[in-house]
């Protein structure tokens, strides 16, 4: 039993990484630029179902499969700026929740209308076969999840911590019209930001559609509701926070389905987001405040 | 015929949900988990009728009760977050309610079926409007009262001390804990009672339907059941009626679109809220229709933003 919880544990781990890439998204586009985008997880979806279009058409390599994706969640993600956020009035925050809403059905419905609703098969480029660690069975694409994971991560807290762009996403994000009054175009970094989610974006739906084995419609959902809670869980806004909370669940979610059975799998998510909530609304490594 | 009868029942339904929404809202709060409430009074009048013998009347108040029950429950919890936090914690209650659903299992045999909530299943045959001879049509008259009960309490609510203090509270949680309103109450309050304004809604869909399952009451329906009071104004509950009205009769009269319905629809809701933020019937325009009534009126209190 300590053998499964320790194996159960180590694929967690690493799968808890792609958890915390879309805790990630979500965080810098909900907790940071506070851009409330219902259709980030319908941007995944459709990038995952893009990415396979290289393959079908002349037998693409995977890094053209992952660039075809990031391709695709780039354009939806700038779409979904223009239309559901550039031409809302001020201090309306219900109205882009509806909007992007209105561009989630929109987004479904052209992958559905496609491809006839039907899942497609998505092709593990990191082979079937587990890898042996130790006395440990490890799945190849975990690892790749993770690797990917900790490489992106690298990448944007450099990219937020030092640079330019990065600071001044910070200022926009802490007080827009100061920011604004000290030269930041305000409008060039929102939609520089839905760039930097999008490309999450795409390597997410990527990673989520190999570890499936399918693209499939329900993938948006699938990862709002993971998005939703580890952004919570790691307190909203703080992206060290995501990571954190994105391997909790992912080690929660496996010891859960193999001890409990898969059915109570995803009770387990929303509970701890639940409780989560009403005890410590900041979440782990959030701010203190109200 | 029995198609308008089959669209007027689901406006009906959709509209006690809208209403639920809608009553959390002018609270100051945004609720994703209405459709928990909707499937916890589902599940309980279904029960009430098919397994343990009660009549339509006691069973549907029986759902809304307990709903509204667990919507006073749920407040006084989820409450101490708001905003954004809010809407992802009712979502996730909303979500819990649906998998609990999904793997609970109490079932009878009654004749020949199998009866009772049966895991992914759902819970089906129940049949107490089909086996009392009840027509599509009398059928629909029964939602028609329950909604119009449900209408002139809002009707009444926002006439009320209580309904100002719900506005007062969604304006400015702050003064209004100052001049001496209890918040967090009043609060909790507006959300059990929408608890139980959904639970009758699943109370009557149940019945209208005969089965309700875990996919129903999916992230869909709260969408829904959200896009009802935002699209069709939070200003009065004219606004949400108006908008599962609307919204209902397009899903509907757009089926001749085909595939680009969808299109047509997700594009309508960019367009409304990019045009009228706060829905269509708004604070704005209810104070001009009062103002029709009220010619010799002066001053008006500028409309809210």
């Amino acid at each position: 039993m300590i053998f499964d919880a320790t194996e159960q544990f180590i694929n967690g781990v690493m799968y808890g990484f792609l958890y915390a890439l879309i805790g990630g998204g979500f965080t810098i586009l909900f907790g940071v630029m506070r851009r409330f985008n219902m259709a980030y997880g319908s941007t995944i979806m459709a990038a995952s179902y893009v990415s396979l279009v290289p393959l079908y058409l002349f037998k693409a390599p995977v890094w053209l499969m992952v660039l075809t994706g990031i391709a695709a969640a780039v354009l939806i993600g700038l779409l979904v700026e223009f239309c559901c956020f550039r031409f809302i009035k001020k201090g309306h925050e219900l109205a882009p929740l509806m909007t992007t809403i209105g561009m989630l059905i929109v987004i479904d419905e052209a992958i559905i209308h496609a491809t006839n609703a039907a899942g497609l098969a998505y092709p593990s480029p990191f082979g079937e076969e587990s890898l042996e660690l130790g006395r440990f069975l490890v799945r190849r694409d975990y690892l790749a999840v993770l690797v990917a994971g900790v490489i992106c991560f690298a990448l944007i807290f450099l990219l937020i911590y030092k640079t330019r762009f990065g600071r001044a996403m910070r200022a926009v994000a802490e007080r827009p019209e100061a920011a604004q009054i000290l030269g930041v175009s305000v409008r060039r970094i929102n939609v520089l930001t839905f760039v930097l989610t999008s490309v999450m974006a795409g390597l997410i739906g990527f990673f989520s559609a190999v570890s499936i084995g399918s693209a499939r419609p329900e993938l948006g959902i699938f990862v709002t509701g993971k998005g939703l809670v580890v952004m919570v869980l790691g307190g909203l806004g703080s992206l060290p926070g995501a990571i954190v909370a994105g391997v909790i669940l992912g080690v929660l979610e496996f010891e859960a389905t193999w001890f409990f059975g898969p059915n109570y799998r995803d009770i387990l998510a929303f509970a701890i987001l639940f409780l989560i909530l009403v005890v410590r609304p900041s979440g782990l490594l959030g701010a203190r405040t109200t | 015929m029995d198609y308008y009868v089959a669209i007027a029942s689901i406006i009906g339904i959709h509209t006690l949900l809208g209403l639920s929404v809608y009553l959390v809202a002018i609270s100051g709060q945004m609720s994703f988990g209405q459709q928990g409430f909707f499937a916890i009074g589902a599940y309980l009048a279904g029960l009430s009728t098919a397994l343990w013998g009660l009549s339509l009347l006691p069973a549907l108040v029986l759902g809304a009760l307990v709903a509204g029950i667990v919507g006073l429950l749920v407040g006084f919890p989820a409450l101490r977050v708001r905003g954004l936090y809010l809407a992802i914690a009712t979502f996730g209650f909303g979500e819990i309610v649906r998998l609990m659903f999904l793997n609970v299992r109490y079932t009878r045999t009654v004749g020949d079926r199998v009866v009772g909530p049966n895991g992914a299943e759902g819970f089906r045959h129940v049949r107490y409007v089909f086996d009392r001879g009840f027509t599509g049509t009398q059928y629909l008259v029964i939602i028609l009262v329950a909604l119009l009960v449900v209408a002139v309490l809002f009707f009444l609510l926002e006439r009320s001390k209580l309904g100002a203090t719900l506005r007062a509270v969604e304006e400015d949680e702050v003064a209004a804990a100052m001049v001496g309103i209890d918040v967090t109450r009043v609060k909790v309050l507006a959300f059990g009672a929408a608890g139980a304004v959904a639970g009758l809604g699943g109370g009557l869909f149940i019945h209208y339907s005969t089965y309700v399952d875990h996919d129903m009451v999916a992230l869909p329906l709260a969408i829904a059941s959200v896009t009802y009071p935002i699209l069709g104004g939070l200003g009065s509950f004219v606004g949400p009626i108006l908008g599962a009205v609307a919204l209902v009769s397009l899903t509907e009269g757009l089926r001749g679109l085909h595939e680009l319905r969808e299109f047509v629809y997700g594009g309508l809701i960019i367009l409304t809220m990019i045009f009228r933020p706060r829905g269509i019937v708004d604070e704005a325009l209810v104070l001009k229709v009062k103002s029709w009534f009220q010619p010799r009126r002066v001053e008006r209190p500028a409309p809210a933003p």
